[in-house]
């Protein structure tokens, strides 16, 4: 037995890295950098060891020009106050983040915009249209016999899906992990991953990617039992889409994977709502379910807690005093091209990769963050999960997990921040 | 420290057996005290004389945060946009209707004097986002009842004929690493056996895989609770939802709890017959008789009220067949971490379908043929018959003879023809509402410093001008105090507070977690370590509320 008291590392802790929030990390803090030792990826060691370090000496700037935390806050105050329609942008935050970023835009009459929401925002029209028949990743890992992944590989955006879920050990009911069925609908995509452990490769749907609604036509007409005319849709013989469908009817729990940010973004909307038809087709006689996987960079952190306390989706608008919600008119890089917005805040707290808008006079992200251009005001911030304990919501919705602090720093969090900024910003109209 | 006397009012204090007394209320620090002490000075008086004054009102059933709650705010933005509640100096601006934010709910339930609110279905794996959600929602307690019986854990223990004593610890791990007040089940295997693709499953009916019957859960875990000593009866969501019929198996499922203590909720949905052309009608006959014979049973009703809503249920087998009748038309289904579901379906209650005026007709006949107000609660089931916005509506209905029967006149005549609601001559007294909506639900939860005004209660206190129209006197009450705090002034907020949380933390062996810990590790999606929510995380998800816990009395 290790001496668990004078270990320096912590076991099960949760990543924040990726939609998949897998918690069965262990991380190293005795170094000066915070080190994945078991569990984790690629993404998530990168991640640790980037921001896992006390980021001795970052200060905020005004100006470019150091500044305290609390003259810094001000100005941030005084420019959202002075702005006539300021946005939120960014938005790569845990729970508690997003929760105080929401009072300030709203006390500020503000529009908040998470990064991805240009594609965000065309899913959820799906829930708004016709709705869902879906499922989460525990029921995967224990009941999925046959997978189709729609237009994605998944794992180029979360490694470890079929580690964790798919290629396990052991289900509760039958099939074996082993067994399942793995079907790729669309070319281009790392199929390795596919691969079962006994070697069977998966059903790859080799087309171009941009052709799926096609692809889910034919799929959708089969499934409805209508005639398809050609004799090999999308170079694909006919046979094969045949053999898909009756594959699908005949799997007692068949789960059909996509990731909208893999969707040509007009097409997002369509393509999930084709896969909704097909799911609920075959709900008549078996049980069929979707699964929307995403997540990354607080993506869900922002939409849910934007949902729950306003009502709306994200992309409302609070300039009149209540909520206005309208996808199409404010999205960042809209209101930006028009001229429509004078002050753009950038917030992000997750990622340090992404670069903020040129537009962003105020940047509040982790010091990590290589900025193009020196921003009217910076305010550097702590990590969930890496310095401050906070919630993370996995992409399926299927859990929120537990954030832990593993490495101290002297940085706010980005909660801080915003609450600070409201503060300022109540006692300005005061 | 805050001293506040509320002067001359007119007391109904259920709990207390206070009906309509001029009394004095002296509120010390959040709290009721039966008199100043030597020194103390009054900071605030309020001249309440000929005024009602009850304690804040207590919502034992309403679903307002949590997984399914959310995909339906997501779902309805054409809900919402009628129904903006505007920021001002104190409040946040927010929306929705029969969806709303959890801020707009939070000022609406106080803005009716309601000052405790709980969420009736907890998905284990989904506490922390109702924990989240109940912390976003300002003003009201809050607390929360987690769901079992569709869990796979649950199951599986009783295909291992696992000992009484086993069940009972796991069910108070799951109320520990929870932090709920309850347990739930909701169509007791039903969930489980949907993802079986069994579509319906009866009372005495196996789950496909498992071999369980709903009664088998049934059974267990009212005995599970009852022996835990967890004040809260099993609250049970009845097998067979909405089913023609389905008015036998909810009076089964009473006998199946064995003398112990069962609450039934939203029993209107649970009480229908088969008889008329239509085979739809009304089984309130049977079941107010029932309850009137059963000491161990109470219910919350769930009436329908006309309009436009939204059901929200764990009920995924019900919700997937109620999708076909969905209004608009679009519904969502989930499968959740081998413990639950969901099913969230927008629906509207119309007067002139015969059906849904038979609904209506159901509940209300529920309410006034049931006699002891101390076993029936005041619910729509919100969102699921209404919005908790219609209960002054509601109350309205239950108090006022002549107003009921002049909204029966209006309803599809053939539902009208098939109801016995024009015979019924009951009016609820002040007493009774005060009864039904505050000193019950503290009662059957075990909150023993809510819902009533003697000394060392939280002063939770709601002040009323008395209006023969009942409605217009509770959908706006004159002052709203929240633990000593004004809160509300003549229906409108004018001060922000946080809730607390209510749990009840039962004693158990925690050497359960030896099963659990590998069960997570094999079959779950998260770690069993990352599945429990501590004090100091329940704290940080409620943004900060103060927790509560409640005793419980073990019985075994
Ligand atoms: S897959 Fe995603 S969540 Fe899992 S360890 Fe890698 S980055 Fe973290
Ligand atoms: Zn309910």
């Amino acid at each position: 037995m290790t001496n668990e008291a004078s270990s320096t590392v912590v076991t099960e802790v949760a990543c924040p890295f990726c939609g998949l929030a897998c918690d069965d990390l262990s991380v190293d803090t005795a170094g000066e950098a915070l080190a994945v030792v078991g569990g984790g990826c690629a993404k998530a060691q990168a991640g640790f060891a980037r921001l896992g370090v006390s980021h001795d000496g970052a200060s905020a700037r005004v100006g470019g020009q150091p500044a305290s935390l609390e003259a810094a806050c001000a100005e941030v105050a005084r420019r959202v106050k002075a702005s006539a329609q300021p946005v939120f942008a960014g938005m790569a935050l845990d729970v508690g983040g997003m929760r105080e970023v929401m009072e300030l835009a709203d006390a500020a009459g503000g529009v908040v915009d998470h990064l991805y929401s240009e594609i965000g925002w065309r899913s959820t029209r799906v829930v708004q249209d016709v709705g869902y028949v879906t499922t989460t990743l525990a029921e995967v890992k224990n009941r999925a016999d046959l997978i189709v992944l729609v237009g994605t590989d998944v794992v180029s955006k979360a490694s470890r899906f079929f580690e964790r879920y798919v290629w396990n050990d052991e289900a509760m009911f039958e099939p074996a992990p082993a067994a399942r069925r793995i079907v790729y609908l669309g070319g281009g995509l790392n199929t390795a991953a596919g691969q079962s452990p006994d070697g069977r490769a998966a059903d790859v749907f080799d087309f171009d990617r941009a052709r799926m609604p096609e692809a889910l036509s034919t799929l959708n007409a089969l499934l409805a039992k209508q005639p398809v005319s050609e004799a090999a849709p999308l170079g694909i013989e006919l046979a094969r889409w045949q053999a898909l469908v009756e594959a699908l009817r005949a799997a007692k729990y068949s789960v059909l994977v996509w990731m909208a940010g893999d969707f040509e973004p007009a097409q997002v909307d369509l393509n999930i709502n084709a896969i909704m038809s097909a799911v609920r087709a075959l709900n008549v006689t078996t049980r069929s379910n979707g699964l929307g996987l995403g997540g990354a960079d607080g993506e869900l952190n922002a939409s849910m807690v934007h949902a729950w306390q306003t009502g709306y989706p994200m992309r409302t608008s609070f300039a009149s005093g209540i909520p206005l919600y309208d996808p199409v008119h404010n999205g960042t890089a809209r209101l930006v091209e028009q001229g429509e917005t004078d002050t753009v805040v950038w917030i992000s707290a997750l990622n340090d990769k992404t670069p903020p808008p040129p537009e962003a006079k105020v940047v509040i992200a982790p010091p990590t963050l290589k900025l193009e251009h020196e921003p009217e005001v910076f305010i550097p911030v702590s990590t969930p999960g890496v310095h401050h304990v906070g919630h993370f919501f996995r992409g399926d919705k299927g859990a929120a997990l537990p954030l832990r602090a593993l490495r101290a720093t002297r940085l706010p969090s980005a909660a801080k921040v915003a609450a600070a900024i409201t503060a300022q910003l109540k006692e300005v109209s005061a | 420290m805050s001293v506040i006397k509320l002067t001359g009012g007119r007391v109904i204090d259920p709990a207390n057996g206070i009906n309509d007394q001029v009394r004095d209320i002296y509120v010390k620090d959040g709290r009721i005290v039966a008199a100043l002490a030597d020194g103390d000075k009054v900071s605030a008086e309020y001249n309440v004389s000929g005024r009602v004054v009850m304690s804040g009102a207590i919502d034992m059933h309403t679903h307002i945060g949590g997984g399914k709650v959310n995909i339906a705010r997501e779902m309805l933005p054409e809900d919402h946009r009628g129904d903006p509640v505007a920021r001002t100096e104190v409040t946040r601006s927010s929306c929705g209707y029969c969806a709303p934010g959890t801020l707009a709910a939070g000022y609406r339930y106080a803005e009716m004097g309601y000052t405790s609110c709980f969420e009736p279905a907890i998905i284990p794996m989904n506490a922390r986002q109702a924990h989240m959600e109940m912390g976003d929602t300002p003003i009201v307690d809050t607390g929360g009842y987690a769901m079992l019986g569709s869990d796979d854990f649950l199951l599986r223990m009783l295909v291992a004929n696992e000992d009484q004593k086993s069940i009972n610890d796991y069910v108070a791990w799951i109320l520990h690493s929870t932090q709920t007040l309850g347990i739930k089940v909701v169509n007791p295997g039903g969930i489980s056996a949907f993802k079986f693709n069994q579509r319906k499953l009866d009372l005495d009916e196996q789950n496909a895989y498992y071999g369980v019957t709903p009664r088998r859960i049934i059974q267990t875990l009212t005995r599970a609770v009852h022996e835990l000593g967890v004040p809260h009866p099993l609250h049970v969501h009845a097998s067979n939802l909405g089913v023609a019929g389905n008015v036998d198996t909810t009076l089964a499922t009473m006998e199946a709890a064995e003398g112990r203590p069962i609450h039934l909720t939203h029993i209107q949905f649970h009480s229908y017959g088969t008889e008329g052309d239509r085979k739809f009608s009304s089984g309130a006959a049977r079941i107010a008789e029932a309850i009137n014979r059963h000491k161990n049973v109470s219910a919350d009703v769930g009436q329908v009220l006309f309009g436009q809503t939204v059901t929200a249920s764990g009920d995924n087998m019900s919700q997937y067949r109620n999708a076909a009748f969905a209004s608009p038309k679009k519904s969502a289904v989930m499968d959740i971490e081998m413990e639950a579901g969901c099913g969230v379906v927008p629906f509207k209650y119309k007067d002139q379908n015969f059906v849904n005026a038979l609904q209506w007709a159901i509940g209300l006949e529920i309410f006034l043929m049931v006699e002891d107000p101390w076993r029936i609660f005041l619910t729509t089931d919100h969102p699921n018959g209404a919005p908790f916005t219609t209960y002054p509506h509601l109350i309205k209905l239950l108090t006022d003879r002549s107003f009921r029967n002049a909204m029966l006149d209006t309803i599809n005549p053939d539902a009208k023809a098939m109801s016995n609601l024009a015979a019924l001559e009951r009016e609820y007294s002040l007493y009774e509402i005060a009864i039904m909506t505050r000193a019950a639900p503290a009662r059957i939860l075990g909150l023993t410093d809510r819902g009533h005004l003697a000394p060392g209660a939280a002063a939770d206190i709601v002040v009323y001008t008395e209006n023969a129209d009942r409605e217009r006197m509770f959908e706006k009450p004159d002052l709203v105090f929240k633990d000593g705090e004004l809160v509300v002034r003549d229906g409108k907020v004018v001060k922000v507070v946080r809730g607390n949380t209510h749990v009840v933390k039962p004693e158990f062996d925690r050497g359960i977690e030896k099963k659990i810990e590998p069960y997570f590790r094999r079959f779950h999606s998260v770690r069993m370590n990352n599945f429990k929510i501590s004090d100091d995380e329940l704290c940080e998800c409620g943004g900060g509320s103060k927790l509560i816990p409640h005793a419980c009395g073990k019985r075994s």
